[in-house]
């Protein structure tokens, strides 16, 4: 062969491999650049660059929505369902990880060009004074031409750039698409949907005390140590900022600026005074909603890392927009009424979060700034001791089992040592809206909903005044025998018990799974003892076993007890963040685990309401061990 | 702008194309640019120092070159004028030596010597923060080496400053050599090459394996080293002797693929460039090591180092001194012996200024002086054990030797400092902390790579392995493969190709999507 044949055959397999990589890169699309024809799978390419993907997303899909959220990943908690109510619209979040002012203009300018646009929410962030107009990647962080009104060489370069593109990019993609799963994992972080990211995962984990949360990420209790960070581009920021007013005054767009709680260490890397002119200089373009700094910023678990804030935070936000449109919670309107609560049903904001800032209140707001504090301890949190029971009787001995004298000691003990016993709305009154709790509250449950619970337990808690919750078993109810085999066990309560136990207004009756309890003996194929995942299960039976059996449950005690069932005992105490997820989207609001402990409620935080300590006591512990045993949690 | 790059490609390819398509006059001028481009690319900083090196060289030359005619036209019977030539000749290259290694040593040497002396006083030292230049070593060299053979009258100075420049600022030769002689550069850079398929070829080839060894095994092998030395404490004696072949494979790799590249990237433009390395890993003995590794710094070191030293005046004194201490053999020996050891000691420091490096360089040198002192006693040592030289099996054991010799000097070279390589060295020496059960328990897969990186690393070292076999006992292997059928051609193109695009861009230019995440 001679050379000039050999370099055309170089020539030709170069040409073959990039033709190759080429249509494999447009084909597989990670960057979702070239429309995703085979996976169309948003998430995915989203976490990969948001800017093209988003972008990609919503030329498809831009009628299903008429207002965006704009601004770099702190954007992400401000809720869409929320701000859809107060705005009456229907929100998409364009949150961009990374995003700078520039980034926002243009984004902003290429919705209300290209889309119908009716309102546009700006979240500016104090790391944008810190950057303007970089691209540190241009695979993750590049624009499509599109929007940033590249040229045509930019174009070009942009596209092939793509198609060009490593292809483990490419095949990340493939590998991922075998191993997705119902949770977000680190490959598809954003919710199509919503645009927002999928935080289900993270949004399930319960929250507990200080101590737990710092042991879980450590990133607060050992924040990084920096200083001496500037905000040099602060200029350039407000000049886009002031350009992004003019274009939705032009355009009619209706735009409202946030600025997003930042975490107190991170604002200590900064001097104050820059902190404060950066906002300053934000007030002088425009009137915004201020959440940058307050005693917000000094709790951890209101942030789900060093940066990013919690959507609960982002709902306190919303409600704090909402004020003047009567936002509330319906879901509390509902419990509060059949609890005959009378807390009111607003969310729960801390006092100094959130402040309208105009040009005319900007100095006197920005003079007291720097004085923001974290809340006190009592303020925002409180030990609340639950208490589990399951079985009582004379006679009978064994693990969860107690004699009728001894559950009265327990019950005496309480109410002499000042205990008042509270319900599961008190509890979600207290942490989502604006409840109260008594000094010393005691919650009562029980598990599986035996008859001796209507025979023993109920006439003591009347004797006492003290409300209590059973948590029943479905396909328990009101038998004696194993459903299907006739083999006898412990009798338990059915409609009428259910119905005059629940009209006393003492007993609450919620759910412990409708058939997520089973007897390994007694079931002929695999049972379910808990709600754990059984082998050989895939994810999707999965879910749609838990589904079907809490909505089985929940029809079956709301026919019964026409009240809303929205607390659930794990049975076994078995929980996992995929159960959480999927119970609280079938409205289940607050969980029980087996636990030992007393868990921290945390104002404004619904997680802490989830899989909830409890502290159980047997024949062993007479009323003044349990005082003992209680105060041994709830004192220190 | 790095030779692993999309930018490098992208920019060769468009020089070449320039190149030939300028009338002949102006090609020298689109390689003058295009390393200007190339240098400049690394900030304007470091191309001020590469146009003082060849502007004192440049004009150094031209100085000694008129001196060279006036000692021509000198009668020799004038013995004074003779002098005075000869003292006017030393003065212009010592004074050009003292810039140009004065700014080496300040660029390089500075920090350290002020570290070491500042050690010594109890005080703190600090060097400015001066900006290096790329290849600065190399640059440096090539221009020396031009003086003093000027000075030597071995060729005449060149007197185009800008032809000039070009030699001392080829842009392939910029990062890493090989360091190159003008007598048989300086011309093929200034000619007007036309286009040859048969340069083109050979030179796409030569790339693509410097980059194969480079993207496809030393970079891989380089994870491996850069984990367990952030760590070294951590492992035993069998870890690390494992780290340090990785790394004598990254060094290797990493090194000879740099230069394939150099070298292919010149042949594109019909220019031949000094073979740098010749299989070093078949050598027998130290020294034969040393001429088949980095071999132009040897031969830099050989003609402007080792036989101006042994040849000069104070050194024939040592050996006339020794002849009469020591017996006619050891003089003779001794004055070589010493110029050996002091080349060693200044290669050793050349590679960067750290104690561990001149103590690498004292090992190669002391090994190597000492097996010339001790040649007489081997020689008799191998009679009386009756041991053929030429035979096989002692050409595997001097491999061996040599490669272990090596592998020792390796530890020194890449620990962080030289009291930790010396107690790796001895980790792996002591059984009780040799600790083999690490390799078996897969402590392996825990410096940075999967199995199937070692499967890459394996595979591809053996392939590399028996090229270099066929190339050291049969002749060159592309030779061979070009008079095959076109598929028997194309297969191992392709392969090549697939191997650095699949094992070697995809790994290089990746960041996983939950990497971009944590970011944020």
């Amino acid at each position: 062969m001679t050379s000039k044949k050999w370099l055309i055959m170089f020539a030709s397999t170069v040409v073959l491999f990039a033709v190759m990589l080429a249509g494999f890169n447009i084909l597989t699309d990670p960057f979702g650049v070239f429309g995703d024809p085979i996976f169309d799978w948003t998430s995915y390419n989203a976490t990969n660059n948001p800017r093209t993907a988003k972008i990609s997303y919503l030329d498809k899909n831009h009628e299903k929505y008429d207002s965006y959220i704009i601004g770099c990943s702190s954007t992400s908690s401000f809720p869409v369902d929320a701000f859809n109510e107060i705005f009456d619209a229907k929100f998409y979040n364009l949150i961009m990880y990374g995003a700078d002012m520039l980034d926002c203009e243009d984004m902003a300018k290429y919705v209300i060009e290209n889309y119908e646009v009716k309102n546009i929410v700006l979240n500016v962030y104090l790391d944008n004074g810190i950057f303007f107009g970089d691209e540190p990647n241009e695979y993750t962080h590049s624009m499509l031409p599109r929007v940033d009104g590249s040229g045509f060489f930019d174009t070009v370069s942009f596209y092939t750039r793509f198609a060009f593109a490593n292809p483990s990019y490419g095949i990340a993609k493939i590998k991922a698409k075998s191993s997705d799963t119902y949770l977000a994992q680190s490959f598809d972080v954003f919710d199509e949907k919503t645009g927002a990211y999928d935080k289900k995962k993270r949004d399930a984990e319960p929250i507990r005390n200080l101590a737990d949360y710092y042991s879980a990420y450590p990133v607060f209790l050992y924040y990084p140590e920096h200083s001496g960070y500037s905000l040099p581009k602060t200029k350039e920021c407000m000049d886009s900022v002031e350009r992004i007013v003019r274009l939705c005054e032009e355009s009619g767009v209706e735009l409202t600026v946030v600025t997003a709680p930042v975490y107190a260490d991170y604002i200590e890397y900064f001097d104050i005074n820059d902190v404060i002119n950066f906002y300053s200089s934000l007030a002088e373009v425009t009137d915004f909603w201020d959440f940058s700094y307050s005693s917000v910023s000094f709790e951890p678990r209101y942030f789900y890392d060093s940066t990013h804030f919690r959507n609960a935070v982002g709902y306190m936000a919303a409600a704090r927009m909402g004020e003047n449109s009567a936002y509330s919670d319906s879901f509390a309107e509902i419990i509060f009424e059949e609890n005959g609560l009378e807390a009111s049903t607003t969310a729960y904001i801390p006092d100094d979060f959130g402040y309208y800032v105009t040009a005319e209140n900007a100095n006197e707001y920005f003079a007291s700034y720097a004085n923001a504090s974290a809340a006190s301890y009592i303020d925002i949190s409180k030990k609340v001791p639950v208490l589990m029971y399951h079985h009582i009787s004379e006679t009978q001995e064994g693990a969860g089992i107690i004699t009728p004298e001894v559950f009265e000691d327990h019950i005496k003990a309480l109410a002499d040592n000042g205990y008042t016993a509270i319900s599961f709305s008190d509890l979600y009154a207290y942490v989502n809206c604006s409840g109260s709790l008594p000094a010393k509250p005691i919650v009562i449950t029980f598990d599986d909903g035996y008859t001796s619970n209507y025979e023993y337990a109920y006439p003591i808690l009347e004797k006492y005044g003290m409300c209590s919750t059973i948590f029943v078993i479905g396909s328990a109810f009101g038998c004696d025998t194993y459903k299907d085999t006739g083999v006898e066990m412990l009798p338990h309560f059915g409609p009428n018990e259910t119905i005059e136990m629940v009209k006393s207004g003492l007993i609450d009756i919620q759910s412990h799974t409708f058939d997520m309890h089973q007897s390994v003996s007694l079931e002929k194929t695999q049972a379910r003892e808990h709600m754990a995942q059984l082998d050989g299960e895939s994810e999707d039976d999965y879910i749609s076993a838990i589904r079907s059996d809490i909505n089985q449950s929940i029809v079956q005690l709301e026919d019964i007890t026409d009240e809303t069932v929205y607390v659930l005992a794990y049975p076994q105490g078995y929980y996992n963040d995929l159960v959480q997820t999927v119970l609280s989207e079938a409205g289940i609001k607050i969980t029980l685990s087996t636990d030992w402990g007393v868990s921290t409620l945390i104002r404004g935080l619904p997680q802490s309401l989830f899989a909830m300590k409890r502290l159980s006591a047997g024949n062993g512990t007479d009323g003044e061990a349990l005082i003992t045993m209680i105060e041994g949690f709830t004192l220190n | 702008m790095y030779f692993i790059s999309g930018t490098f490609i992208l920019f060769l390819a468009v020089s070449v194309f320039l190149y030939y398509i300028v009338p002949a006059r102006l090609k020298w001028v689109v390689l003058l640019a295009a390393g200007a481009v190339f240098y400049l690319s690394g900030g304007l900083a470091s191309g001020l120092y590469l146009l003082f090196t060849a502007a004192a060289t440049f004009i150094s030359a031209i100085i000694l070159d008129k001196l060279n005619e006036i000692k021509a036209e000198i009668p020799k019977s004038d013995k004074e004028l003779q002098e005075k030539n000869k003292r006017q000749k030393k003065t212009v290259v010592t004074v050009c030596l003292i810039l140009n290694f004065g700014m080496l040593f300040m660029l390089k040497y500075l920090g350290f010597s002020l570290d070491a002396i500042g050690n010594l006083l109890g005080k703190e030292l600090s060097a400015p923060n001066l900006v290096m230049p790329l290849g600065v070593s190399f640059f440096i060299f090539q221009s020396i080496g031009y003086v003093i053979d000027v000075y030597r009258a071995k060729y005449r100075a060149d007197r185009n400053f800008f032809k000039y420049l070009l030699f001392v600022s080829f842009f392939p030769l910029m990062i890493q050599g090989p360091i190159s002689r003008h007598d048989k550069l300086a011309s093929q850079l200034t000619a007007p090459h036309i286009f040859d398929a048969d340069n083109l070829k050979n030179g796409i080839q030569r790339m693509l394996w410097g980059y194969f060894k480079k993207m496809v095994i030393a970079d891989r092998a380089a994870v491996v080293v850069t984990t367990f030395f952030a760590d070294h404490d951590s492992y035993g004696g069998a870890v690390a002797a494992f780290a340090v072949i990785m790394y004598c494979i990254n060094l290797y790799c990493d090194f000879s693929g740099g230069i394939d590249i150099t070298i292919g990237a010149a042949r594109l433009f019909g220019i031949t460039l000094e073979e740098n390395f010749r299989r070093p890993i078949f050598s027998t003995s130290l020294a034969e090591y040393w001429r088949r590794w980095h071999i132009t710094l040897g031969g830099w070191m050989r003609d402007y180092v080792f036989y101006p030293l042994s040849l000069s005046k104070g050194f024939g004194k040592i050996g006339k001194w020794a002849r009469g201490k020591f017996g006619g053999k050891v003089g003779k020996i001794l004055p070589t012996a010493m110029a050996t050891f002091i080349v060693y000691f200044i290669i050793g420091i050349w590679h960067g200024a750290s104690f561990r490096f001149i103590a690498y360089g004292f090992m190669n040198g002391a090994i190597i002086t000492s097996s010339l002192l001790l040649a007489g006693t081997y020689s008799k040592l191998r009679e009386k054990l009756r041991i053929d030289q030429s035979s096989i099996g002692w050409q595997i054991f001097s491999m061996i030797r040599t490669c272990l010799i090596v592998f020792i000097g390796r530890y020194i070279t890449r620990s962080p400092n030289l009291t930790v390589g010396f107690e790796l060295i001895g980790r792996t020496l002591n059984p009780f902390t040799f600790n083999f059960g690490e390799i078996l328990s897969g402590t392996l897969l825990s410096l940075g790579l999967t199995s199937g990186d070692f499967a890459i690393i394996a595979v591809s070292c053996a392939a590399m392995l028996a090229v270099e076999y066929y190339c050291e006992y049969h002749g060159q292997l592309n030779d061979v493969l070009s008079k095959k059928n076109a598929f028997v051609q194309w297969l191992p193109l392709a392969a090549i190709m697939l191997a650095i695009l699949l094992f070697g861009i995809m790994r290089g230019s990746y960041i996983s999507s939950e990497f971009i995440y944590k970011q944020y």
